[in-house]
């Protein structure tokens, strides 16, 4: 897996973006994704205490939340970037629920998604460079300060 | 670090004329309204006995002067950068003149919060999580918020109290209280009612127009919990 920093901030260029949610996905060979939560995101929401994903069977629309998340300063939504069916949830979360601070491309996933509407869906989020160049451009539009890294954050090099 | 407030200075300039006037329109539509004003001797019994005068820049007997005069440029400025450092504690109630301050900038917090302001906000920002487990839970902090490090300064014992969070509070005489995830045990009547006067009374718009995410989880959690109850509601 190949990474970029923005700013301190890791953009995992492998991966699909939605840039303004602060999410990504990860297409399996099996159809299914993962979805999870950015490095920016982890770090604007700072060390997290808590994080309940919606039950496997649940079927979310694009944009909808699958998961509330809360920090000491911060709780919202984790929201869909892609419309489809929970088919599971990422149950070492339970043991340590910081794995979406310290791994938040690997660990730290989320849910996986069957997709409803994946080929269509997916032209609207950004991968790659192209990711990485619409980041900068949020960093600097939203003024977000460099990303801060919790202890036993994995090493990106 | 916060900004002196100087209300010689037209700080929001920019905001127009009938914006500023139309906001304090809505503070005096408010049936409250003229039974918490009514004039000032500039005695200084209100600021003596507010807390949060002697800690910040703030006066509670400038909110009343400023509103007597119906000077639109100040109170648009107060409404932004003092309300929120009152502490409601209503102690300037002592007014001999019977106004209520304290009251003015409860009219004045709520009109900031139903138009959005960009200071309510961010002044709310840091209770997200409150009105959440409030909202969402029926009942206020919950045990399970004491996390180490969201408590550091309660130093090393608070590790000992998170770990075995269960064996404490089931330690606690009334059963009631036999939760780590509320503070309390709330009935499914309680919360089902709760939900229904928040959604009727428009709480939830409000809430939607100064923190949207909060808003989106907050509505996903009582639709489907409404919809057990066999109520078919949509927030949206």
């Amino acid at each position: 897996m190949g990474y970029s920093k923005v700013n301190e901030c890791v953009i995992a260029t492998d991966l699909y973006y939605s840039v303004a949610d602060n999410t990504w996905a990860r297409v399996n060979e099996d159809g299914t994704v993962y979805i999870g939560m950015t490095d920016i995101a982890q770090s604007l929401a700072g060390p997290i205490l808590h994080a309940k994903a919606k039950p496997v069977g649940k079927v979310r629309k694009k944009g909808r939340p699958i998961a509330t998340v809360e920090s000491g300063k911060w709780v919202g939504p984790i929201k869909t970037p892609l419309s489809g069916e929970i088919v599971e949830t990422n149950k070492a979360l339970e043991e340590d629920v910081q794995l979406l601070n310290k791994s938040p491309y690997n660990k730290g996933w989320v849910v996986k998604l069957q997709p409803s509407d994946l080929e269509n869906e997916l032209k609207e989020m950004v991968t790659g460079d192209e990711a990485v160049e619409q980041y900068k451009e949020k960093i600097e539009r939203d003024g977000i300060q460099a990303c801060a890294h919790i202890e036993g954050t994995e090493d990106y090099e | 670090m916060q900004q002196a407030l100087d209300l010689r200075q037209n700080k929001y300039s920019e905001v127009s004329q009938e914006e500023k006037d139309r906001l304090f329109q809505e503070c005096k539509d408010d049936e409250r309204w003229h039974h918490i004003l009514y004039g000032c001797y500039e005695c200084g019994i209100c600021v003596a006995a507010c807390p949060s005068a002697k800690f910040y820049d703030f006066s509670p007997r400038l909110i009343a002067q400023s509103v007597a005069r119906e000077d639109t440029d100040a109170i648009y400025t107060l409404m932004n950068d003092s309300v929120w450092d009152c502490s409601q504690c209503f102690s300037c109630d002592r007014c001999p003149r019977g106004n209520s301050p304290g009251q003015i900038i409860t009219v004045m917090r709520e009109v900031a919060v139903k138009n959005g302001l960009q200071t309510a906000k961010q002044a709310l920002e840091g209770y997200g999580r409150i009105i959440y487990k409030i909202m969402s839970t029926g009942s206020q902090v919950s045990p399970d918020m004491l996390q180490p490090n969201a408590f550091p300064d309660w130093g090393h014992h608070v590790n000992e109290i998170a770990d075995n969070l269960e064996v404490w509070r089931r330690a606690l005489p009334p059963e009631t209280l036999h939760t780590t995830e509320t503070g309390w045990k709330v009935s499914e009547k309680t919360i089902i009612e709760l939900y229904l006067i928040w959604h009727m009374t428009g709480v939830m718009d409000l809430i939607q127009g100064i923190d949207d995410g909060l808003h989106m989880i907050l509505v996903d959690v009582m639709e489907e919990r409404l919809e057990e109850a066999g109520y078919d509601i949509e927030f949206d």
